[in-house]
């Protein structure tokens, strides 16, 4: 760690980094946007962002249950109820009895329902909604060891499974022609997503973590011109809105991810311009 | 059970899509009869007096001016674990409560910020409002301005953590003790021997505390969270910085910063933070400084005890006599 610090003090002798927390932060986020880029670009191609935003509103019912169980680290209770969540409401859609917009809704309100009132009936809800907000500052050095571990876990899954994804979600029946099971597929990238979504909503926060999924790979869509330049374009908006948007709410003393998510959306407006006017050029 | 025993004979006997619908009919007839909510009101013993107080320092006063005399009681309406009420919303049983109550005992000074809505709903509950004549602290800027300037308009600009100073405390103990006298005269004076009698120990307590705290070299302190502007008008303490004001936002990383330069600068050497609010800010402050977190407790959650207050408030003189020394 000592090592990293000092790297950073002598690559970057700003006054933001300064601090340790800063430091701190600074990493995490170099390691959780491009995981989020990444994650982002196959959640907005399967047309999926509501169903992040349904499994980042279960990680309040996951700490609920583990304030019910008397456990200090929410992360299990977290995780555990987020994949039962996930794993759930992929179920229920491949059942196909409604649609799948549908039955992420009911999901979704449900688990937040969940979530208010067990939270409130143990003695008011105040003291959790740190965890609406998220707080990125507070990332403890152990904690960034875990982020790098996911962030390796995440890339070797992505190579061994990318091909198969990507194959299941462009075409479903040729997929199953190359021995490829869907289902099992779309399990194995929903319960990434899971993983993800549950470990980083103490630092992004649960109203925010949907956007930090979506607008990076939003963004890079409107640029991208191949599957390839698609992931790198998002991974690197995500990290440079990471950043921009950490060094920014030091400066004029914002929160964090909120800030973040801004930078993020300011890209996609410029991205969605360049986009559109350089569309209307090779129309013309 | 024998309907249960009937409906399952029903249910053998019954295949087609008729008798199914009104099985399932019959079902929901059944679970609606079976709710909570259907049994009738239960005639309750009746006590003489009930007094109902907003949250944990309210209950604790009560219980040591009503102690020992019978068919009053005591009853808090948030939670033991519920803390300041900021933000809190009033849930349907706490209007029951209230509903059942004859006097409902608050905080005053903007803590219950509910308390608009309970007058309105039940204009005849008898409301004691025990920061009455204290001289109460602007919040944030920690200017004192009397209480009775202000009556009348809002009350969001002053800070209500009243009760954390001895002094302020037992102004509140004989607030509550008066509006209690009023309510129920016949016991007035066991209320006023009682009230006689914690007032006596929380003097007593605050004798002690100015004698360990008063000649302690340091004096200056972070806070978190809002709550100790009036201890730390009591007993002299210099409060250089109160990080974050409402206890669930988080301080920003300017915030942080420029609190770790102050407490550098002005060679603090204890942040204070809270048993009821998480400390990831406070350690932050304290690593990056080379300060040393303490605890000092508001006494705003504790044990169903008479002397919560007083335990607490000891353990606040252990604390500040380690920490600034």
């Amino acid at each position: 760690m000592d090592v990293l610090y000092s790297l950073i003090d002598t690559l970057l002798p700003f006054e933001w980094t300064e601090f340790h927390f800063m430091k701190n932060a600074f990493l995490a986020v170099l390691l959780i946007t491009p995981l989020f880029g990444l994650v982002g670009t196959m959640i907005v191609n399967n047309r999926m962002s509501f169903f992040s935003d349904a499994l980042g509103h279960s990680a309040l019912t996951g700490i609920a249950i583990g304030v019910l169980m008397g456990v200090d680290n929410y992360l299990l209770s977290m995780l555990g109820f987020a994949l039962i969540f996930a794993v759930g409401i992929s179920a229920v859609i491949g059942s196909g009895v409604s649609s799948a917009d549908t039955i992420i809704g009911v999901f979704s309100s449900t688990g937040l329902a969940l979530g208010v009132v067990l939270l409130s009936a143990s003695g008011g809800f105040a003291k959790y909604s740190g965890y609406l907000i998220g707080d990125i500052l507070t990332v403890q050095p152990e904690e960034i060891a875990l982020l790098a571990g996911i962030l390796v876990a995440v890339l070797l899954v992505w190579g061994l499974f990318f091909n198969r994804f990507l194959l299941a979600s462009i075409n479903g029946d040729l997929a199953a022609s190359k021995n490829i099971r869907e289902g099992a597929v779309q399990k194995v990238f929903v319960i990434l997503v899971a993983v993800l979504v549950t470990v980083s909503i103490k630092w992004v926060g649960v109203l925010i973590i949907n956007s930090l999924l979506v607008l990076p790979a939003a963004s890079a869509r409107n640029v991208a011109r191949s599957m390839r330049s698609y992931h790198g374009w998002s991974v690197a908006i995500s990290m440079f809105s990471g950043v921009c948007g950490l060094i920014l709410s030091y400066y004029l003393g914002t929160a964090a991810g909120g800030t973040i998510v801004l930078v993020a959306a300011v890209v996609f407006a410029l991205t969605f311009l360049l986009g559109f006017v350089s569309g209307r050029r090779r129309a013309a | 059970m024998q309907i249960i025993c009937i409906y399952l004979r029903f249910l053998q006997k019954g295949s087609d899509g008729m008798k199914l619908r009104s099985a399932a009919a019959l079902l929901l007839a059944l679970c609606l009869a079976a709710l909570p909510g259907c049994t009738v009101r239960g005639e309750q013993e009746e006590p003489a007096l009930s007094v109902v107080t907003s949250f944990y320092p309210m209950y604790v006063m009560a219980l040591n001016v009503t102690d020992g005399i019978e068919g009053v009681r005591v009853d808090n309406m948030a939670g033991q674990q519920t803390g300041c009420l900021h933000d809190y919303q009033l849930q349907t049983k706490d209007m029951k409560n209230l509903e059942q109550a004859d006097v409902f005992v608050v905080n005053g000074a903007g803590m219950e910020s509910f308390l608009d809505k309970v007058v309105e709903q039940l204009p005849d509950l008898t409301i004691v409002d025990t920061s009455e004549g204290l001289t109460l602290l602007e919040s944030g800027t920690g200017e004192e301005h009397d209480h009775e300037e202000d009556d009348g308009h809002d009350h969001g600009d002053v800070n209500p953590h009243i009760w954390v100073s001895i002094s302020d405390c037992i102004g509140q103990v004989e607030n509550l003790s008066r509006g209690l006298q009023q309510a129920d005269p016949a016991n007035a004076a066991r209320y006023e021997e009682n009230t006689r009698i914690y007032v006596e120990k929380l003097e007593a307590l605050r004798d002690r505390m100015h004698e360990a705290i008063d000649p302690l070299p340091h004096k200056d302190i972070v806070t978190f969270h809002e709550a100790f502007p009036y201890f730390a008008r009591e007993f002299n303490l210099n409060i250089v910085k109160v990080v974050n004001r409402e206890p669930d936002s988080q301080p920003s990383a300017r915030e942080l910063a420029e609190t770790i330069r102050l407490v550098e600068q002005a060679g603090v050497a204890a942040v204070f933070a809270e048993p009821q609010y998480p400390e990831s800010a406070a350690d932050i402050i304290a690593a990056e400084s080379g300060a040393t977190v303490w605890t000092l407790d508001p006494a705003v959650t504790g044990p169903d005890d008479k002397d919560a207050y007083l335990d607490a408030m000891e353990r606040n003189m252990e604390t500040l006599v380690q920490a600034l020394s």
